[in-house]
């Protein structure tokens, strides 16, 4: 081979070990680094969840730390008139003096005596968390902490928890499965592990294992699925419990897990009773009072006029899905349960898993292992009688309310109600909070209705935003807090499962801060507590001081050192072989701090297939399919509240939920706003294949492939019909609508896509954005937006057992002509 | 000398896109250019509905209707013994023969009197650019220029070059590297012991547009949307 003379080669540069918080994927990426400049991004292949896959949305984040639209230096507002019409009038100020404004307003609440006043909303973070979003509200005295949780997957974590006694997100063995429901979920797109899925797939593919699809878009998932079931929007409940009726009655569920009839033939006879005495349980509960409850009358047939999906594929599939099982899985995103009614298609789809024995089996979904990592300083003796007697006050959102029931881990107000604490300021209910700091958050453009948010935000007296660019939530703030980008500019660190191992990245300042930018998990709660120590209270400072160098002893001088202090203290039984014995790790160990952070990655061992056979974390510590756990959570809210069970489940719009069926996976209609006469058509929110979380639309990339969205266009953003319903309303392609619920209405332009059953409207989130800068927005200094915000006109409601926000099966629109 | 082609496999291919975001990055590619795109079709009625995604880049043609195309003498639009289809930035006359004669519409123009990335030309961009040491754009990548222009200029046009100056380095094209789904293999079409030949030998394949005459040196086997 000759070969060519002189070649210049590749630039010299340096592929640096981050991570990246773009989606909850939690990826373990590098950065390549050349002369200072960070400019691509892959993946760090020492990750077993990832390997060396990469995703789309990845590379983005070069144009998100380098976009001349960021917030450069601390801004305060001028104009003390807050509004969505109102110019803030922010002028730039210097760190000094913005820490100053801070400091004098928290100091302020502790004057009066009225601290639980101080709330903290954390949107997106990394492991060192607690320090600023848990323990430093604690220590000023007030019990909000407001993560996003609720806006995220709070449903999607109840039906698991009710069944199985976990509550998170599940891990799921594609490299051992042989058949895969994906429900609700589209993994080459979003949810978890999106660049190992892009990847498994292919592969599934050729090993002949055979995917369905239920969702009511169709996705690329479901082009590579063999079947795909366009369930109506809300109606998960009616399919999940017909295909248990199939199982059942057809004799196919596990013997190994859930047990026999003790006389071996099944009893399982549609529409009529069986006999619980004469089944023998194994590592399930309650399989027969679930059929009697619910099921002996849930056949396909039935569910074919409910759920849109014709009875013999409805058959076809359970069939085919259990008779490959145990090593089957039904991969449940929040598509089926993040709806008002969505607590029990929630537990309905993933009681699926159990009934054929997939459940923390081979091939099946299971729980992950977690690393084993130190504690970071408690806040505990840095709280005086005030912050302790004050961050006993009741939190802002309302949980636990008798219809915020939110039951995390089984207990009446376990979980965070995000989207409510607008409601609850602007309602004063419990009280209204005067002093806020955010984070990684913008919740004037993520939270359903976002109105009440522009007028909740108005009413607060000062909020303090930290952000990397000017977003919705800005607009209605007093100080603008500049923040580092996680990826590059700060150190960064997250765990997350896939692949049957866990993975926990690091990665530390890869380039300079590109402006006069700070960590706010850091360097903001530093500069805090030296402001505050000036001013009398050295408590925030003293806690801060604990955070010691587990080498040297050191306590920290500044933000930076702080930063790092906290990653070391908590990964130490990581990378500190003494502290790994003593805590009892698995997975990769290193022998020092210098060689865990170079390499940037962590592996768990592989995850131990049916070790919780038996052992669940549920009241009876079997699955349930009639859930004690349940039961016990809801009696245990409802006598908090003096009423029943029942009256628990009225007031959080499951008044068709009664009885013994509370307590089993069932079908209820689902809760829709908007009647079909007047507003038509069911909405579909789906996600972009391009969204970072709702902040990447400044990043021109995302527009110059966002039709890569199925059925979408560049550069714009639209709703989509099927042809047939736009020529009925006398609408043409690619003319402006306006989309219309009962509670908001936007303009945007109307697609017609085939894929979608006619009496349906999706729409992707992402677009609409009036903040974010030049290109996000159609004009960023006159406020306009590119298209629309599916949040401007989706109503803000609730699943209330879990506290989660309803995205999906939950709304009716409207299209017209503009 | 090798004989560069491609192969893209469409069950392994997931239509993520995240081979033509990579390519921007890797080429200093502008916004409205892509050297590396895609083709999307969804077909069928209500429920019955099947979508395809087919990755789209030059095809790097035996017989090239843009290299016949093109005025100049030499040809600014030339064929490597590689079999790469390349351009030559500096002569270009920006004519646009090349890019009309394509079928594929692979090959883009810069607009005459229009900067390339002109947003980043003035003002907060610019500055940015200025202060992290970039050229044009602050991630500006420096490989680009070791065989071709590292941005183009206004009234010339551009297209894949197939990474020719990575491939010169031993890499493989970055469509191919920053594929999640590895289903791009890039390699010697003329080697018969090549993963893309052992690829082109076991399985049927296809290439866009074949009528058009062109002899493309991208092929695509199996089925993106395995309902079809």
């Amino acid at each position: 081979v000759e070969m060519p003379q002189e070649v210049q080669g590749l630039a010299a540069g340096e592929w640096v070990p981050s991570g990246c918080l773009g989606c909850t994927s939690w990826c373990a990426k590098e950065v390549f680094v050349v002369d200072g400049r960070a400019i691509k991004i892959r993946a760090n292949a020492g990750s077993k969840v990832h390997g060396g896959n990469d995703c789309p949305r990845a590379h983005l984040a070069i144009q998100q730390v380098y976009d001349p639209d960021r917030i450069k230096q601390p801004m305060k507002r001028t104009n003390p008139r807050k509004g969505l019409d109102e110019d803030p009038q922010f002028v730039p100020i210097s760190w000094d003096e913005a820490m100053d404004m801070l400091a004098d307003k928290v100091m302020e609440l502790r004057e009066n005596d009225e601290t639980h006043k101080f709330v903290l909303f954390r949107g997106r973070y990394t492991n060192i968390n607690d320090l600023f979003y848990s323990s430093l509200p604690k220590i000023i005295g007030s019990p909000n902490n407001i993560s996003h949780s609720s806006i995220c997957a709070e449903a999607e974590k109840f039906g698991p928890y009710y069944t199985q006694g976990y509550w998170n997100y599940r891990d799921y063995d594609v490299a051992n499965t042989r058949y895969m429901i994906c429900w609700g979920v589209d993994p080459l797109c979003s949810n978890r592990q999106v660049s190992h899925y892009l990847n498994a797939f292919g592969g599934m593919l050729k090993n002949g294992v055979r995917i369905a699809t239920v969702d009511p878009k169709y996705s690329n998932t479901a082009a590579k699925s063999e079947v795909w079931m366009p369930v109506k929007p809300g109606q998960d409940g009616a399919l999940a419990t017909a295909m248990a009726h199939v199982i059942l009655s057809e004799g196919l569920w596990s013997r190994e897990f859930v047990g026999d009839f003790t006389d071996g033939s099944n009893h399982f006879i549609p529409g009529q009773d069986a006999n619980e005495a004469d089944f023998e349980e194994i590592y399930s509960h309650g399989v027969v009072k679930w059929w009697n409850l619910e099921l002996k009358d849930r056949t396909p047939e039935w569910a074919e006029e409910v759920c849109g999906v014709d009875a013999d594929t409805i058959r076809k599939v359970a069939v085919d899905f259990a008779s490959e099982a145990p090593h089957v899985m039904v991969f449940m995103g929040g598509g089926s349960n993040m709806q008002v009614r969505g607590a029990y298609n929630s537990m309905a789809v993933h009681a699926l898993n159990g009934l054929v024995g997939a459940a923390e089996n081979k091939g099946g979904t299971i729980t992950g292992r977690s690393a084993r990592l130190g504690s970071l300083p408690k806040p505990d003796d840095y709280m005086d009688e005030m912050a302790t007697t004050n961050s006993k006050q009741k939190k802002i959102d309302q949980r636990g309310y008798l219809e915020f029931p939110a039951l995390k881990d089984g207990k009446s107000g376990g979980g965070v109600v995000t989207n409510r604490v607008a409601d609850a300021i602007l309602m004063e209910d419990p009280y209204l909070p005067k002093v806020g700091i955010g984070y990684f958050c913008n919740f004037n453009y993520s939270c359903p209705e976002a109105s009440r948010w522009h007028e909740a935000m108005s009413k607060l007296e000062f909020y303090a935003h930290c952000v990397t660019h000017y977003s919705e939530m800005s607009h209605f703030a007093d100080l603008l807090l500049p923040s580092t980008h996680h990826m590059f500019e700060q150190m960064s660190s997250a765990a997350q499962k896939g692949n049957s191992f866990t993975h926990l990245w690091i990665g530390g300042r890869a380039i300079d801060p590109v402006y006069d930018v700070k960590n706010p998990e850091s360097e903001v709660p530093w500069m805090l507590a030296e402001k505050m120590a000036e001013r009398g209270f050295s408590n925030l400072m003293d806690f801060l001081k604990e955070f010691k160098d587990p080498e040297t002893g050191q306590a920290p001088g500044n933000g930076i050192e702080l930063e790092t202090n906290a990653f070391k203290i908590l990964t130490e039984p990581i990378w500190n072989p003494d502290a790994y014995v003593e805590a009892g790790n698995h997975g990769d160990s290193f022998d020092a701090w210098e060689a865990f952070l170079a390499k940037g990655i962590w592996n768990s061992d592989e995850y131990e297939f049916k070790k919780l056979w038996g052992k669940m974390p549920t009241a009876t510590e079997k699955f349930e399919f009639y859930s004690e756990t349940l039961k016990e959570a809801l009696e245990g809210h409802a006598e908090k509240h003096g009423v029943t069970a029942d009256d628990v489940l009225e007031a959080c719009k499951y008044g068709e939920s009664k009885g013994e069926r509370a307590f089993v996976p069932h079908y209820t209609p689902p809760f829709m706003h908007g009647s079909e006469q007047e507003y038509p058509f069911a909405f579909i929110d789906c996600k972009s294949h391009m969204a970072r979380e709702g902040r990447s639309s400044n990043c021109s990339w995302f527009q110059e492939f966002k039709d890569v969205d199925a059925g979408d266009m560049k550069w714009g953003d639209c709703i989509k019909l099927n042809p047939a319903d736009a020529a009925a309303l006398g609408l043409e392609d690619g003319e402006l609508v306006r989309v219309v619920s009962p509670t908001g209405e936007a303009v945007t332009t109307l697609k017609t896509w085939s894929a979608l059953r006619p009496g349906t409207a999706s729409k992707t989130y992402g677009q609409g954005h009036w903040a974010m800068g030049h290109v996000a927005a159609e004009d960023f200094v006159g406020r306009k937006s590119r298209g629309a915000n599916n949040n401007d006109f989706m109503t803000a409601d609730y699943e209330r057992l879990s506290g989660s926000t309803a995205f999906y099966g939950s709304f009716r629109v409207r299209i017209e002509k503009v | 000398m090798a004989k560069y082609g491609m192969v893209i496999d469409l069950q392994k291919c997931a239509g993520c896109a995240a081979c033509s975001i990579a390519c921007k990055n890797e080429n200093n590619v502008p916004d409205g250019i892509f050297w590396s795109h895609y083709i999307t079709e969804t077909r069928g009625e209500f429920p019955k509905i099947t979508y395809t995604y087919i990755s789209t880049l030059c095809n790097h043609c035996d017989v090239a209707p843009c290299v016949d195309a093109c005025p100049v003498d030499p040809k600014a639009m030339y064929k490597q013994d590689d079999g790469i289809t390349m351009h030559d930035e500096d002569s270009c006359i920006g004519c646009r023969a090349c890019e009309n004669a394509c079928p594929y519409g692979v090959i883009y123009y810069n607009e005459r009197g229009v900067a390339p990335f002109e947003n980043w030309q003035s003002g907060e961009a610019a500055a940015l650019t200025e202060k992290v040491g970039g050229t044009v754009i602050p991630y500006y990548n420096p490989d680009r220029a070791i065989t071709y222009a590292g941005i183009r200029r206004e009234n010339k046009v551009e297209k894949c070059t197939f990474c020719d100056h990575r491939v010169i380095n031993g890499e493989s094209p970055y469509c191919v590297v920053a594929c999640p789904a590895d289903a791009r293999i890039f390699g010697d079409l003329d080697d018969p012991n090549s993963e893309i030949s052992q690829l082109l030998s076991s399985n049927d394949s296809t290439v866009l547009l074949p009528e058009a005459g062109t002899q493309p040196n991208v092929y695509y086997i199996h089925r993106f949307d395995v309902k079809e």
